[in-house]
Order: C-alpha cells, then structure tokens, then sequence
C-alpha cells in the first residue's frame, strides 16, 4: 500500500452547501493510481460536488479528501498543477468571443505564468489535441458559434492539451451523439494509456466506457458501491439508485443499463 | 485642417478636451470591454453612481469641519472601491445574476445616500455633486487631466499584462481556478481598476457620457467582432470617434459634446444589431442546391411512399 500514492483518498467526507443541502455525507473510499475511474449516479448525487471538493473548490463541511497524498484544502495548489480539468458544459460562458483555439490553448496557457505567450510548440499541442477529436478544421472557428457536442469535444481537446497526471472531466459525454462519443472516450482511452496519467470521468452513461474504465464509484449522496464495472453493473445497486425501472442487459458478453437517465435505447 | 490646427493650438480646454476623449476611449476599451463580456455593464452605471455618492459624502466631511482634508474624490474613489470589492464578493463563484443584485443594491444605497446628505450640506456645494451626473469634456482642468491620466495609464498597463487572465476568468471561472490560476484575485483585480479609472472618468466627463462609452461601443463590437483583441480595438476606435465628433458638434452648434457622444454611441449598438440581423438574413437566403444531395433526397421520398405503403396494409 504504501508503495504507491493512492489518485483519492477520501475519509469520512460530507459537503453541505451554505443553503443546508446536503450533498455528500459519509463519503468514504480510495482508489489506486493510476486509474480510470468514473464516477456515476444520478442527478443531484453530489458527482459534480465530489469532483470539485477534491480539487479545492469547495471546502468539505467534515472529514478529507486527498488527491496524490494531498489535502484538497491544505495542498491545494500541488493538486492543481497536476489536474486538469472540463467543468460541466454549461459552466463556459459564451458571451465571449473565443476562437477555438483560444480555447484549446487556455489548457496550456494556464499552466505557465502571466503574461502566458502561447509559443509554437504550444500551438503544435494544441492542435494535435484537437485532430485527435477530429476537429482540428474548426482551429480559427468562434466556440460559441459551435454545436454542443463540438464545444464538448473541443473542451476535452484543452484538457489533452495541457500538462499534468490528472485528467478531471464533469460529464464530457452530455449531449453528444454517438460519433462524438466514440472519439471522445477513444481519445481518452489512447491517451490514458499512452501517457501514464489518471482519468476521472462523471458520466451519467457507463456504456461508451465501461470496456475502458477500471474503478466505477456509484454514488446518491454517499458511496453506494465501488469496484470494477462488471460489479456495479449489478441489478440490485442499479436499482437501489436509478430506481426500479432500471434494468441490466447482457449483450453480446457486455453488460449494459438501462436507466431512465441514460436514456439507453439501443436497437441493435 | 490648417484652421483647427490653428484653434487645437489656441485653446487649452480643446487640448485637454481631445486628450480626456482619448483617456476615455482607452478606459472603455480596457474596461467598458471586459465588462460587458462579464454580462456586468450596469456596474459601469453602479460605479458612477457610487462616485456621486462618495463625493457628498467628501463634501460633507470637509465642510462640517469633522474631517477637513477629506477632498471629495477620495470619496468618489473609496465609494467606487467598496462597489467593486462588493460586485466581486458577490459574484465569487462566477455567477453574473449575483453580482448584477450587487451592482443594483450599490448603486440604490450610494444614491440614497447622497440625497441624505444634501440635506447637510451648504446648497451652494450641491452642483458639485450634480456635476457628477451631466459633466463637460470641455470643462476638464488640469488636475482632473493628470489623475485620469495615472489612472488610465495603470489600467492600460494592468489590462496588457492581465488580459488573458481576465478573458479566462470570464470564460470559465472555476476551469481556470482548478488549473492554477487565482482567479479570484484577477477577478478583483480586474473589478477594483475598472471602478476607479470609472470613478475618475465620471469626475471628468459626467456619469451619463461614462456610462454610455464603456458600454455601447462594447456592446456593439461584441455582436460583429469575433476576437478579443478584436472587440477592445474596435471599443477603443467607436468610442474615440463619438467623444471627438460630440467635440466638434459642439463648435458648429450649441449642444453639450456629451449629449451628442452618448447618442453617437448608443447608435453604434443599434446599427450593429441591424448589421447583425442582416448578415444573418444573407445566410438564410443562401438557397445552395449542393446543400441537399440527391440522393438524399431520394431516400426520403423513397421512406415517405414506404410509410404509405404501411398505412395502405393496415
Ligand atoms: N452551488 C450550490 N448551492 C447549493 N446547493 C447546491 C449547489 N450545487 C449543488 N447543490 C446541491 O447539491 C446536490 C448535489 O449536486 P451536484 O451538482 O454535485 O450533483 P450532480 O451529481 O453533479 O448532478 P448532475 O448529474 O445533475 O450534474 C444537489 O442536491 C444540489 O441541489
Ligand atoms: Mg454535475
């Protein structure tokens, strides 16, 4: 154990928001690293809560959590010199007028320090990040001016870009067809093993992943399970969350949930 | 040409009516830009109103005698200070909703008061405050030229320095804070020189010209203008020709420069939405026949007479 850092280790952590919700209690667990690990449940489960208390930016109202041995409060800037992050889609403002480009380059610009010149080596990463999300045509295109699911590809272009062994995603795949999800978790997947880095993902939908994913932490305010897919693909979890529509198929030796939430509805 | 060079030359208050004009381009450019970005343009109107209320308050510190070497800018200044720092609390989390609140609460109390005070202070002083709302570019003395000057100077060094850090934290507050930038303290930073080069801009020129050249011209080049860099010389360039043709309005005809700059550039924004809805008129009339394969085509028709065929079935 104490060979390698765990990515999370979490102790007893509970998050309440200033206007008394409750939204994580009780969070106890550890995951290895490296992993790629996703972090599933429903809406309001507290995923995106979760994500954001363990990169400091939001303060636990009891118990800890460490990314890598470091105190999300205490360390917070070792945590956010190895993370790189996409917050929830609708966290960009578009009222900005940026390029994609600009975009992509922010995941590495922010790594340096003011005045952050972009150098052509930048450049050169920046626009492999996003040929490998099949984008790279839209390079001098105004983001906002993109469809939703091209924006999410180009956000997790900026994290690809930038530099540090942690990859945080909140929810890259929402609203995104099938296409756009291929490339996505194929990118991440290529490049969680080419590169030796962590990959913690929210998702309300294992399916495009759960080939690529080694931890699976099932949450709804506190851990309900923790393992690998196979094992949280387990009707009697699926329901005890999702409720008692949700439903576990077997396909083709995968097993796949149908939940109301993800909306599953594969005809093949 | 010759001839207004000859007057420019003559007439001091034109030279420094010419350079505030400029000043104020630049103060629009660096924060009237940033500003409207943020979604937060009324704080331009909160802040100039908060100088209002800061400098009553001056006013009645020196002339009660309780605090004598209070000069009222430094009320203006504080008073902007406090609004931003206030804006910035509130909208820590990047929520402009919030940060609007803040702005309108602001700017209610600064006004109120203000009107509180009047009642404190001698009459003759209370144009000095009023001063604060309609303002002459043509009025501008030295001092006034000097502070905006220094104030200008540090927002324009601070905004060349800072500018993708602002841009980022505009964008995406919490990316940026969770990759390592203090995003909170550029958020600040950023609220805090705007407020007072505002402050000082509105002690120079009045607060209704302050408040339409740090938002119109920024309004209108973020419907046409597709880059940062971009918008803020676009601002600079609108609002620069507005404040200089309101100048030059005001030798041909008796009307106050601000009045004609502020229309001027409120203008600015309406012909952009009009520029704007056009272009995109242009698009939609685009009728490409290479928009719609044939085939494509086919295939429908092909699944429509399929669906026919069902219905005839059933
Ligand atoms: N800023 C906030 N202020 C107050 N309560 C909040 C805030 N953000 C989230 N909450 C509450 O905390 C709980 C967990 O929210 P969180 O955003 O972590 O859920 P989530 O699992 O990410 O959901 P989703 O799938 O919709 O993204 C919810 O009950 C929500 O109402
Ligand atoms: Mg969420």
């Amino acid at each position: 154990m104490a060979a390698t850092t765990p990515l999370l280790q979490v102790r007893d952590l509970a998050v309440r928001y200033s206007n008394g919700d409750l939204a994580l209690h009780h969070v106890s667990f550890e995951i290895k690293s490296p992993s790629f690990m996703a972090i599933i449940g429903p809406n309001g489960s507290g995923k995106s809560t979760l994500v954001k208390t363990s990169l400091g930016l939001i303060k636990p109202s009891r118990g800890t959590i460490k990314v890598m041995g470091y105190d999300s409060q205490k360390k917070s800037g070792k945590i956010r010199k190895l993370v790189r992050y996409v917050p929830q889609r609708d966290r960009i403002d578009l009222a900005i007028p940026m390029k994609v480009k600009d975009i992509v380059l922010m995941g590495r610009l922010l790594k340096k320090l003011p005045p952050r010149f972009a150098t052509s080596k930048d450049i050169a990463i920046a626009k492999d990040a996003l040929q490998q999300v099949n984008m790279e045509e839209l390079w001098e295109r105004p983001f906002p001016e993109l469809s939703g699911g091209q924006r999410q590809r180009v956000l997790v272009a900026r994290a690809l870009a930038s530099e540090g062994s942690i990859l945080v995603l909140d929810e890259p795949l929402a609203g995104t067809d099938v296409e756009s999800q291929n490339l996505i978790v194929e990118a991440l997947g290529r490049y969680h093993k080419e590169n030796d880095v962590s990959i913690i993902m929210v998702t309300h939908d294992l399916n495009p992943i759960h080939t690529l994913v080694e931890d699976v932490l099932l949450l709804k305010n506190t851990v309900i399970g923790l393992g690998e897919p196979c094992s949280i693909m387990d009707p009697e979890l699926i329901k005890k969350v999702y409720g008692p529509t949700a439903r576990i198929v077997e396909h083709s030796g995968h097993r796949y949930c149908m939940t109301h939430d993800s909306g599953i509805d594969r005809h093949d | 040409m010759i001839d207004i060079i000859q007057i420019i030359i003559e007439s001091p208050f034109l030279q420094r009516a010419i350079l505030g004009a400029l000043l104020i381009a630049i103060v629009a450019a660096a924060s009237g830009t940033f500003l409207v970005f943020r979604g937060l343009s009324f704080m331009a109107s909160g802040v100039a109103h908060a100088a209002l209320g800061g400098t009553a308050l001056g006013i009645f510190l020196q002339d009660s005698g309780l605090v004598p070497w209070f000069d009222p800018i430094l009320g203006a200044l504080l008073f902007s200070v406090l609004v931003a720092a206030f804006t910035g609390y509130a909208g820590e989390s990047g929520i402009t909703q919030k940060m609007e609140v803040a702005v309108g609460v602001s700017f209610a109390l600064s006004m109120s008061f203000a009107v509180f005070l009047m009642y404190y202070i001698p009459p003759y002083r209370v144009p000095q405050i009023w001063g604060y709302l309609i303002g002459d570019i043509l009025l501008l003395n030295d001092l006034d030229i000097i502070m905006l000057g220094s104030t200008t100077l540090l927002l324009a060094v601070i905004t060349l320095m800072f500018n993708k850090e602002f841009v980022y934290v505009s964008v995406d507050m919490e990316g940026s804070t969770a990759h390592g930038m203090n995003a909170r303290a550029y958020h600040y930073l950023m609220l805090i020189v705007s407020a007072l080069a505002i402050a000082l801009a509105t002690k120079a020129v009045g607060a209704i010209l302050v408040y339409a050249i740090m938002v119109a011209p920024a309004a209108a080049s973020n419907e046409l203008v597709k880059s940062v860099r971009g918008v803020i010389f676009s601002v600079f360039l609108i609002a620069l020709i507005a404040e200089l043709a309101g100048i030059a309005t005001s030798f041909v005809v008796f009307v106050s420069p601000s009045a004609i700059a502020g229309i001027l550039a409120a203008l600015s924004y309406i012909l952009a939405l009009q520029i704007k809805r056009l272009k995109e008129k242009v698009d939609v009339d685009i009728d490409d026949p290479a928009l719609y394969p044939d085939d494509l085509k086919v295939t429908w028709i092909q699944s429509l007479s399929h669906e026919h065929e069902d219905e005839h079935e059933h």
